[in-house]
């Protein structure tokens, strides 16, 4: 988001090597007029104005069940993992590093949590803890194979996704673990103001994510690692370890969100996890288009996710077929990544890390 | 060879090219003959690769024209030897020869291995070399190397054609008995009837090799003779501009030893003792791995080093410690501002900013816009930025532009030692001038500067001393009324 600026007064001579760019002794008012002229641009918030089409439109196509508060409650909270899931990705993602095992970290956490809870009989809280220092555990190995034995991230992760589903095969039997108690059933589904818990614990951690990645320094180090690890690093940033704690973090969101499904289906179900893969990926992407002019960014993903869940919904309720989510996601995924791709040719993921 | 028999094969006349107020190109014409090796010889900035990039079509030239053919017959074709030689070092010289794609076969056919391989020692036995043409093609030497992409760029080339063979300073990387390796498979091309265009800032070796010399300076041909009517001294002459400049010397007043560096080894370094003072310019002069593009990575722990002590104000700094370098007070502007020296994708400020001071700039601690606005503000004026566009992502800044957001960056931290490599490559005359201005008012307040530059001319202007390194060791110090731009550039070409 493009706050006004007020262009510094000392603009120097040589106006030759100016490469088009204008730079303006502009008043103030007409400064800021600009700003918001480009915060309000369709290029940076075109999300915000497809979601209002497509309120629009799912209004009429679905008057009756589409534009209900019952509606809104549903996709907030049932987006609510999605979102925390894809939070946690960006963060790898704007330090250049691909992590292709979220969904089966999801499913590992979603397992573990009901397994020490209703097999092992451990204490809520012990379980919870318990569950999500597995989680940072995985997040710790997968970072230590790619700095120190510098397999490419994208190499990394999917060998990684493929042993976190056998394991949960192996702890489950392939079979739902049931009877996880009423206590932990409350957890993400306690309701205050009508919105249930997974939503405001959502809120938190982006709200956290967004402080570290756009407002410190060691944000700043995290994008610097993404665009350039080699000028980062000459610079005095310590790459390997932003690379590390950004796979810690995403693991431990995605082993919060695991935790929540569990709590929420009252289940510890093997099956769920990946399919939570993509609908992460093409958020955080069609979230580095928003605001920030391609660079991945907390808000646009968590926009990202709602607009999506929005577009999906909208689309069942006026009776689309069942296999229109994952239409949905994967058009917007190749979308999302081929705008950012043309409109700035030069910003790259850095895929090995 | 008798240069100037029979019909030209390119006739370049009057080519022109600018980039923005900077002329590149000013008139340049010249002729090459069948059989004829011409080297075209200056500094950096002379208009060398302008002209190559011209003739291989990147650029477009302003004015002037290119004739590829004279008379009848067919055009005269234009074959590229770059600098990077574009082999793929995993692959075979064998698998590398049939990258070209010349082999007269649908891709979809199974490869004849053994057709192949004779092809391909054919190919490089023409020079007269023999080597395993079913090693990786890291494993062979540089020239060998060179000489398995000139065999790629000469396949399907039958001498009743017309060829024209440009080289862009394809010794550079090359040592001693390599290069005569190489000039000898250059005699041979020109024997056999193409022509050659070779580009070097080795002065020695072109004398040896070429029928005639170019000379550009600034862009336009300061000579164009046969090199049997001149020698090394000439030479040097034409290219640096005949007279010696003398130059407003600095009155430097030397401090206390701030960098001391002994024992220094690694991968192109050989031994060596350096001792920068407070205040003092110093400069690292030599050829392309003399060691002189490694020196300031390795002093400040970015390369590897294999023995030596590097102390700053008394202090080790351990190789791979980069923060604790920085917090010591040293500051490195890498060459390659792409590669190292810049994230590209993000803003101005962000990169001015991309070293925290400590104490001042915390790292959990919500960043100040105001604080950083002001930094931007006062370090862009300082430095020249231009535009004065601090949210302006870095890769839209003009090369010089991008270079003082770099410098500025270091400068910022008040550094003690002041490591630079290439501070001004691909930067135009007026931001030259200005980080050259900017280096030394920096070491006026005390700093120790460290430069190393391929262009002698710029170290003869800026350093109180310089040092010239060949293999790895230092071969000069030159100081005081030595120090210009002729003993410079005559201490670092190998003997």
């Amino acid at each position: 988001m493009s706050a006004p600026r007020t262009a510094p007064d000392r603009s120097t001579k040589n106006p030759e090597e100016s490469e088009g760019m204008t730079v303006t002794d502009a008043p103030p008012r007409q400064d800021f007029r600009r700003g918001l002229r480009r915060t309000l641009a369709f290029r940076n918030i075109s999300a915000l104005y497809i979601l209002a089409v497509m309120i629009a439109v799912f209004s009429v196509l679905a008057p009756e069940t589409f534009p209900t508060v019952d509606t809104v409650r549903i996709i907030l909270t049932d987006q609510a993992l999605t979102a925390i899931l894809a939070v946690g990705l960006v963060i790898p993602l704007a330090a250049g590093t691909f992590d292709l095992s979220i969904g089966s970290q999801l499913g590992l956490a979603a397992i573990v949590v009901a397994w020490l809870l209703g097999v092992q009989g451990l204490g809520l809280w012990t379980s919870v803890l318990l569950t999500l220092a597995i989680g940072a555990v995985v997040g710790l190995v997968n970072g230590l194979l790619i700095v120190k034995a510098k397999i490419s991230s994208f190499i990394t992760t999917l060998g990684m996704s493929s042993i976190i589903l056998a394991v949960v095969s192996w702890v489950s039997h392939d079979a739902q673990i049931l009877d996880l108690g009423q206590d932990f059933q409350e957890v993400a589904t306690h309701q205050v103001l009508g919105i249930s818990t997974s939503v405001y614990v959502m809120v938190v951690l982006a709200a956290v994510a967004w402080y570290v990645l756009d407002n410190t320094h060691l944000g700043r180090a995290v994008h610097a690692t993404g665009g350039n690890a080699g000028a980062a690093r000459l610079s005095g940033v310590r790459t390997d370890a932003v690379v590390v704690l950004g796979l810690v973090s995403c693991s431990l969101l995605a082993a919060v969100a695991g935790v929540l499904l569990s709590s929420s289906l009252a289940t510890g179900d093997p099956t769920v996890g990946p399919g939570y893969l993509l609908p992460a990926f093409a958020a955080a992407f069609l979230g580095s288009t928003q605001f920030r002019d391609g660079r991945f960014n907390v808000l646009g993903t968590v926009v990202a996710v709602y607009v999506l869940a929005t577009g999906v919904k909208g689309l069942q309720l006026a009776g689309a077929p069942v296999w229109i989510p994952e239409l949905f996601n994967g058009v917007a995924l190749l979308v999302a990544v081929a705008v950012t791709r043309l409109r700035k040719s030069g910003g790259r993921a850095r895929e090995t890390a | 060879m008798t240069a100037g028999r029979g019909r030209a094969l390119v006739r370049v006349d009057g080519l022109t090219k600018s980039f923005g107020a900077t002329r590149a190109l000013d008139s340049v014409s010249l002729t090459i003959h069948p059989g004829e090796v011409l080297a075209v010889v200056g500094h950096n900035g002379s208009g060398k690769s302008t002209l190559v990039k011209i003739l291989a079509g990147f650029h477009t030239a302003d004015g002037g024209s290119i004739g590829l053919r004279d008379g009848a017959g067919p055009p005269t074709e234009l074959r590229f030897i770059h600098q990077d030689l574009g082999l793929v070092e995993t692959m075979s010289t064998l698998e590398n020869l049939g990258l070209g794609g010349r082999h007269g076969r649908s891709p979809w056919l199974p490869l004849r291995r053994a057709a192949e391989r004779r092809v391909a020692r054919q190919l490089v036995g023409q020079f007269g070399v023999d080597f395993d043409v079913d090693a990786p093609v890291r494993e062979l030497s540089p020239a060998e190397r060179t000489i398995v992409a000139i065999a790629r760029a000469l396949q399907g080339w039958d001498e009743a054609e017309t060829m024209l063979l440009v080289l862009d300073e394809p010794t550079a990387a090359l040592h001693g008995a390599e290069v005569e390796r190489l000039m000898a498979v250059v005699r041979r091309v020109a024997e056999r009837g193409a022509g050659v265009l070779f580009i070097s800032h080795r002065l020695d070796e072109v004398l040896g090799v070429a029928d005639t010399v170019l000379a550009l300076r600034n862009g336009r041909v300061v000579g164009h003779l046969p090199c049997s009517d001149t020698d090394y001294a000439g030479l040097v002459d034409l290219v640096a501009g005949g007279s010696v400049d003398s130059l407003e010397r600095r009155d430097t007043e030397r401090g206390a030893a701030v960098l001391r560096v002994r024992g220094l080894a690694g991968r192109s370094i050989r031994g060596l003792d350096v001792t920068v003072h407070a205040g003092e310019i110093v400069g690292v002069a030599g050829i392309l791995g003399s060691g002189r593009d490694e020196l300031c990575a390795m002093v400040f722990g970015g390369h590897p080093r294999d023995s030596g002590v590097v102390e700053l104000a008394g202090h080790p700094l351990a190789p791979g410690d980069l923060r604790g370098a920085i917090r010591r007070g040293a500051a490195f502007v890498p060459g390659d501002r792409h590669q190292d020296g810049a994230v590209m994708t993000m803003t101005g400020v962000e990169n001015l900013m991309a070293v925290r001071v400590p104490g001042a700039e915390s790292r959990w601690r919500r960043l100040r816009k105001g604080h950083e606005a002001r930094e931007a503000a006062t370090w862009f004026s300082t430095c020249g930025v231009v535009p004065a566009a601090p949210e302006m992502e870095l890769a839209r800044f003009s090369g010089g532009n991008q270079q003082k957001v770099v410098l500025a960056k270091w400068l910022r931290t008040r550094p003690r030692l002041l490591l630079l490599e290439e501070p001004t490559q691909g930067v135009d005359v007026g931001a030259k001038a200005l980080i050259h201005r900017l280096i030394a008012t920096t070491a006026g307040e005390g700093t120790a500067v460290l430069v190393a530059s391929s262009e002698a001319k710029e170290l003869a202007e800026l350093c109180d001393r310089v040092l010239v390194l060949a293999d790895g060791v230092l071969v000069a110090e030159l100081q005081g009324a030595d120090l210009t731009e002729f003993r410079v550039l005559h201490a670092s070409v190998p003997a």
